[in-house]
């Protein structure tokens, strides 16, 4: 791979997301200027008909749009700028009803909703002799939604350079204006606050491995109720706990890396997830490389959510399948091949979920996702 | 939560005391490869979290997250 590569996966200072302070792993200032771009095609599996009461069974289709550039500023600075923009159509869950043969049916939005999202994010990175500190500003917009955060993150090496510690907090400020709130009797303005930090600790483990874990905490406080289900309620505090490691390792026979990721999540919901992921980077030649890819996804449902609606209830309740008991398995392949400066690459997703996949029993959903997505991107540098 | 609490920082001594094999600097080679990085493809990254955020109750790991979108 090229140096471009090498300095755009070591730095990994790209903050796409708004609220996304990433983990870094190496503090080599870039000397090229590198300009990414993502083209993807995200599309929802239709909704069991059997399962649909009321509304259309076609679930979302996005389009989604990512421009990244990093460049240098200086010898000792970087500035990345990431935009993506997104334009959805279909159908969402609206609520669920019991049905005389004991099933439950799923009322879904009636016809399509049709959406666009804008977001920008903004980072600053100054490298230090021994470490680098990042500072990350970023904004989201939606007819109805809008988001702005800020980030900061430092790491320092330690022992020879052989273990480096990381930590950051980021805080974000979100603001919901629910369309045809009136119509529904939504609620009509509302907002939440997000708060968040974490600390990781990377170790080299020989000259062919390493291994990172990590703790981030999340705070997060106002309205997290979904305004477009029906009788959603939920506390208006959440605290989110996650501790993840990430293990590394290169075979040289056949040039070949092992990526390992596993994750444990608690939440004051009641939920409890794990995610395993596991991701084989082979390379074939000096240009092309092939990463197959499989994860894992378990969750527990939250200790509010009703697989049917309860229309009577004043007390906290939801029937968002997202908050259900349920497992996923993800398949993936992705081919990279790189011409000269640049970098091409196709990847694949197929996303699927089930109640009885997760590894604890509890209500299920009629309303679970199953989803594929394909990636077309260049990368070049200059 | 004490258990989970415990578990993770035992983890993260764990990994501070892995590091028992010197490598010095001229043999980090193999380290420095692109898919040796931890994230080797970020704007494939974010855009997985984004995804996942959206679609799954969890989120967070090792970086700091806020909020960002009213995603269904």
């Amino acid at each position: 791979m090229s140096s471009s590569r090498t300095l755009l996966a070591l730095t990994a200072s790209a903050l796409a997301l708004p609220g996304l302070a990433h983990k870094v792993k190496a503090d080599a200032a870039p000397t090229v200027t590198t300009v990414g771009y993502r083209i993807s095609a995200y599309r929802e599996h239709d909704l069991d008909r059997a399962n649909l009461l009321i509304g259309s069974a076609e679930r979302f289709d996005i389009d989604i749009h990512q421009l990244s550039v990093l460049t240098p500023v200086g010898e000792n600075h970087s500035l990345n700028v990431n935009a993506s923009y997104e334009s959805m159509s279909g159908a969402s869950p609206w609520y669920t009803i019991a049905r005389g043969d004991g099933s439950t049916g799923v009322v879904m939005s009636g016809a399509t909703i049709t959406e666009e999202r804008r977001d920008i994010s903004l980072t600053g990175r100054r490298y230090l002799d021994n470490g680098t500190l990042g500072l990350t500003l970023a904004a989201s917009h939606e007819n109805d939604y809008d988001s702005i955060s800020a980030g900061m993150d430092a790491q320092r090496h330690y022992n020879n350079d052989l273990t480096t510690i990381a930590t950051g907090f980021s805080v974000s400020s979100d603001d919901m204006d629910p369309t045809d709130a009136t119509l529904f009797n939504r609620v009509t303005d509302a907002s939440k606050l997000s708060r968040s930090v974490f600390m990781s600790v990377t170790q080299i483990i020989d000259a062919a491995s390493l291994v990172q874990t990590g703790l981030s905490v999340t705070h997060l406080s106002g309205y997290l109720t979904d305004p477009y289900k029906f009788r959603d309620r939920r506390p208006e505090s959440r605290t989110q706990w996650a501790w993840s490691t990430a293990y590394r390792r290169f075979f040289a026979g056949p040039e070949a890396a092992l990526h390992a990721d596993y994750r444990y999540f608690h939440d004051n919901f009641g939920i409890d997830s794990h995610t395993l992921e596991l991701n084989w980077y082979q390379n074939v030649g000096d240009s092309l490389q092939i990463i197959p890819g499989v994860r894992y996804y378990s969750q527990s449902a939250a200790d509010f959510f009703t697989t049917v609606s309860d229309f009577l209830s004043s007390g906290y309740n939801s029937a968002d399948y997202r908050l259900s008991a349920y497992g996923a398995l993800s398949t993936s392949l992705k081919i990279q091949w790189e011409i000269e400066a640049a970098t091409l690459s196709l990847s694949a997703e197929r996303y699927r979920s089930d109640a009885g996949m997760a590894l604890d029993n509890g209500p299920e959903s009629p309303a679970l996702v199953d989803f594929r997505r394909l990636t077309l991107g260049i990368d070049y540098s200059f | 939560m004490h258990f989970f609490l415990r578990f993770a920082l035992a983890s993260c001594l764990l990994v501070w005391l892995s590091g028992c094999t010197p490598v010095q600097a001229w043999e980090r080679g193999t380290l420095a490869r692109p898919e040796m990085a931890l994230e080797p493809d970020t704007m494939e990254q974010a855009l997985n979290n984004h995804v996942y955020f959206s679609k799954e109750a969890s989120s967070g790991g090792n970086s700091a997250s806020g909020g960002g979108c009213g995603c269904n």
